[in-house]
């Protein structure tokens, strides 16, 4: 043997091994003794930890240029308004408690990755320490709301008091795991499954039929396979949300970094990757596993005995077949403070996809379809969040929006009217086995599901077509 | 003396009955009697300790079935007299061990055992 090729044996051996002692996993099982909070990860993560504390996770605003309109200021959930719990400024934290003293909420700072302390732009040591790192990256870590000696209120874990128990969990942690990030994302809006609907806690454990890409017996992704990026700034918005962490680095199923756009070697189906997404025919229906909120009226506050608070009227819906719209990448959404723009069907578009036919950037997409019914100013028609914590305890839905227009606009004794709104929410995950795939005629058939004339096409192409050919 | 007994007997009577597992309809699970049991002497403010499934994690909960509740209660009484050593037999024991640890402060669902 030369000692060219014995070098070159020792070179593809040193490669070989390399891959492998990269997935040798971190253990710190000794990197500290007692976990008390974050400082002590910071000891050795503050680099991360200002990573993160600038991004969308932390800050809940962000640069928004996917926003058609909106200009240069940082948006997101802490300075906008949704359809759901509405605003979260005016309900951060506290433990709001109904005639029996049971907690009825905690605040939106339930799903925000803090211990409770609002965000704030400079990351000065309080703020780093804010940051809960554990609810990313520790198996079998919970928290809950508890009261502070010197008043107010903070996140802590619930093993607080048991600090050999925490030691263990808090020496647990590692990439995040799909039961992680489900334990806000499939939470999110008031309940299992309610908001966004294709992001069901079934995904933590789950299988290829259900979904192909987390199933056990699938590819098992992790979400973190495809929303991970840089120094914690996660990829991918979907079409509702407002700031993001990755505006120069969006994720796409037909991107040559996962399909491409001609994936099938099958040119009747190729053909329409063009115009048609991935989505809208490999996942069907959504709320599968668990029903999801479709309609949510504040303006007819329901009480549920059971829970004894009241909330608004919620319609939920299970195995819901999505709407389809255009969608270049953009939105148009309705911001606090801007009178309301009213769409052709006299409803309020909160969140609504930029596209039509006409535009090459836009496919057809399919959606959840939420709507709402929220108050706006009678005379200066902004829309009013609601002051939600209140509400679930006393019902009281007219003080409730008259102290929001106060505390979010500072005007006294609001006038106010009732809006129909929608909001056009991306239906990402869940995508089944191909069997399971929409077939020709669930477009182009009698009955099928796309309104042709409502996505610009005179009829349906396809008949055009046979019929132009007689 | 004679109306101190007769309280004394009724107070013992209502005792059992709400220690009784026909309290219950049908069999008790593992939380109904989580709460009959445990929660008597490990309520929030207990002497003994407050306990509920999720204030240990799960290798605690083992840890403790295997290594000590016996030595832990083997002079405890419940408040009808009985030793609580009899009184829980091995199969609720059985049963309250695996509620404890599904509902452990580490697994996917923590739990108290309820009001
Ligand atoms: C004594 C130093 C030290 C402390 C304290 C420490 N870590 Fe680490 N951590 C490391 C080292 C070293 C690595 C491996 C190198 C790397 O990935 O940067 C690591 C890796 C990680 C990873 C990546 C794991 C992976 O497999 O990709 C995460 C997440 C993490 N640490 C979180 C934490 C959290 C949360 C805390 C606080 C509970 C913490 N660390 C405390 C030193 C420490
Ligand atoms: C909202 C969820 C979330 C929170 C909170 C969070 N992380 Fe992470 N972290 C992630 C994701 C996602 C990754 C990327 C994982 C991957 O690449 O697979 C990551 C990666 C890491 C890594 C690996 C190195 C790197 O930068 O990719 C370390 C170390 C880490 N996090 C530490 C921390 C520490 C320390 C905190 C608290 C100060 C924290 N994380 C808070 C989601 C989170
Ligand atoms: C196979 C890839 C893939 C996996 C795995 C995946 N996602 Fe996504 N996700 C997407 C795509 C694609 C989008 C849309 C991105 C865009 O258009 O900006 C998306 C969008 C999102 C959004 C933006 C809001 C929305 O739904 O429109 C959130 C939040 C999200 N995913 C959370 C998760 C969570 C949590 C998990 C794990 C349970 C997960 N994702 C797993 C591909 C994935
Ligand atoms: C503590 C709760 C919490 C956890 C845990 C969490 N998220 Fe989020 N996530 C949010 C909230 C809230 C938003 C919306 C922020 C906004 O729009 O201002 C969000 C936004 C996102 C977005 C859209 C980001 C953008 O730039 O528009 C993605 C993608 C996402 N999360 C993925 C994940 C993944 C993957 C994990 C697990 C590693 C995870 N999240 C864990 C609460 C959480
Ligand atoms: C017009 C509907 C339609 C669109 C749009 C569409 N697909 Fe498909 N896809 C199908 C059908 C139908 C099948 C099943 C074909 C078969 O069984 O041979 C399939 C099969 C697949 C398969 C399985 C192929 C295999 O060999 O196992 C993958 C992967 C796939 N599609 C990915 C994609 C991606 C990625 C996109 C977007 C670039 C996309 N599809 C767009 C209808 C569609
Ligand atoms: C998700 C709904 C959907 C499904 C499923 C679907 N199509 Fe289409 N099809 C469309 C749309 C939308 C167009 C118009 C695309 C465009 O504007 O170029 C189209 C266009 C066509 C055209 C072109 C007509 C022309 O003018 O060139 C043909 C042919 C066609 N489809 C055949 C099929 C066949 C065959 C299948 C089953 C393999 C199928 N389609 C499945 C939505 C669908
Ligand atoms: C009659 C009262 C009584 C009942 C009933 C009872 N315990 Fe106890 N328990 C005690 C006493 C007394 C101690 C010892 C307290 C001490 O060491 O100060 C104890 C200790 C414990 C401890 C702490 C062990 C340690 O590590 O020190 C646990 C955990 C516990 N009990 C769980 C249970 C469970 C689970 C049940 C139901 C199966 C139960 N107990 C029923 C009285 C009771």
């Amino acid at each position: 043997m030369t000692m060219r090729k014995l070098t070159g044996l020792a070179l593809a051996g040193a490669l070989a091994s390399l891959p492998l002692a990269a997935a040798e996993p971190f253990s710190h099982k000794d990197a500290f003794e007692h976990y008390e909070g974050t400082r002590t990860c910071l000891a050795c993560h503050e680099d991360e930890a200002r990573a993160f504390h600038g991004s969308q996770h932390y800050q809940w605003k962000g640069s928004a240029p996917q926003l058609v309109g909106a200009g240069s200021k940082p948006l997101g959930k802490i300075n906008t308004i949704n359809d759901f719990c509405t605003g979260p400024a005016a309900n951060w934290i506290g433990l709001v408690k109904n005639s029996r003293g049971d907690v009825v909420s905690k605040g939106c700072s339930k799903c925000h990755a803090g211990l409770g302390e609002l965000p704030q732009a400079e990351p000065s040591q309080a703020q780093l320490e804010n940051i809960d790192c554990l609810i990313c990256h520790a198996k079998g870590y919970q928290r809950d709301l508890f009261e502070k000696p010197g008043g107010g209120f903070e996140w802590k874990p619930i093993l607080w008091k048991n600090q050999e128990g925490l030691d263990s969990v808090s020496k647990r942690v590692g990439p995040p795991q799909r039961a992680m990030c489900l334990r806000c994302h499939s939470a999110s809006g008031g309940g299992p499954n309610f908001k966004r609907g294709d992001i069901e806690y079934k995904l933590a454990d789950t299988d290829r039929s259900y979904d192909v890409h987390m199933g056990k017996d699938g590819a098992d992704f992790q979400c973190t396979s495809c929303h991970a990026g840089d120094k914690h700034r996660v990829r991918g918005r979907g079409a509702d949300l407002a700031g993001t962490d990755s505006p120069a680095n969006p994720l796409s199923c037909s991107t040559t970094e996962c399909h491409g756009s001609a994936p099938h070697g099958e040119p009747m189906i190729d053909r329409h990757t063009a115009r048609v997404a991935c989505t809208t025919c490999h996942i069907k229906t959504f709320a599968r596993d668990e029903a999801t909120d479709m309609v949510r009226d504040w303006s007819k506050p329901k009480y549920d005995a059971e829970a004894d608070r009241y909330a608004a009227t919620i319609t939920m819906q299970k195995d819901v077949i999505p709407v389809y719209a255009w969608w270049n990448g953009k939105t148009h959404a309705q911001l606090p403070g801007e009178a309301v723009k009213t769409q052709a069907n006299g409803t309020v578009g909160m969140m609504v996809p930029d596209g039509s036919r006409q535009d090459p950037e836009a496919r057809i997409f399919a959606f959840k379809l939420h709507k709402g019914r929220l108050p706006v100013l009678t005379d200066k028609k902004w829309i009013v969040p609601i002051l939600v914590e209140h509400f679930f305890a006393d019902g009281d839905i007219f003080s409730a929006t008259r102290k929001a227009a106060e505390e979010t606009y500072g005007i006294a004794d609001a006038k106010f009217e009732w809006t129909d709104t929608e909001r056009y929410m991306g239906i990402f995950h869940g995508v089944q086995p191909r069997e399971q795939a929409l077939q020709c005629l669930d477009c182009h058939g009698a009955k099928g599901r796309l309104d042709w004339k409502a996505l610009g096409y005179g009829a349906d192409p396809l008949l055009i077509r046979v019929t132009a050919k007689k | 003396m004679h109306r101190t007994t007769q309280l004394t007997l009724a107070a013992a009577l209502l005792a059992s009955f709400a220690f009784a597992p026909t309290a219950f309809a049908g069999e008790p699970n593992g939380q109904d009697l989580y709460k009959t049991y445990c929660k008597s002497c490990h309520a929030a403010g207990s002497a003994h300790g407050e306990y509920t499934p999720m204030t240990l994690i799960q290798d605690q909960w083992e840890r403790f079935y295997k290594e000590k509740y016996a030595a832990k209660h083997a002079t405890a009484q419940m408040p009808d007299g009985r030793k609580v050593l009899e009184a829980i037999t091995p199969e609720m024991l059985a049963k309250i061990r695996k509620f404890s640890v599904d509902h452990a402060a580490d697994s996917e669902q923590p739990m108290t055992c309820g009001k």
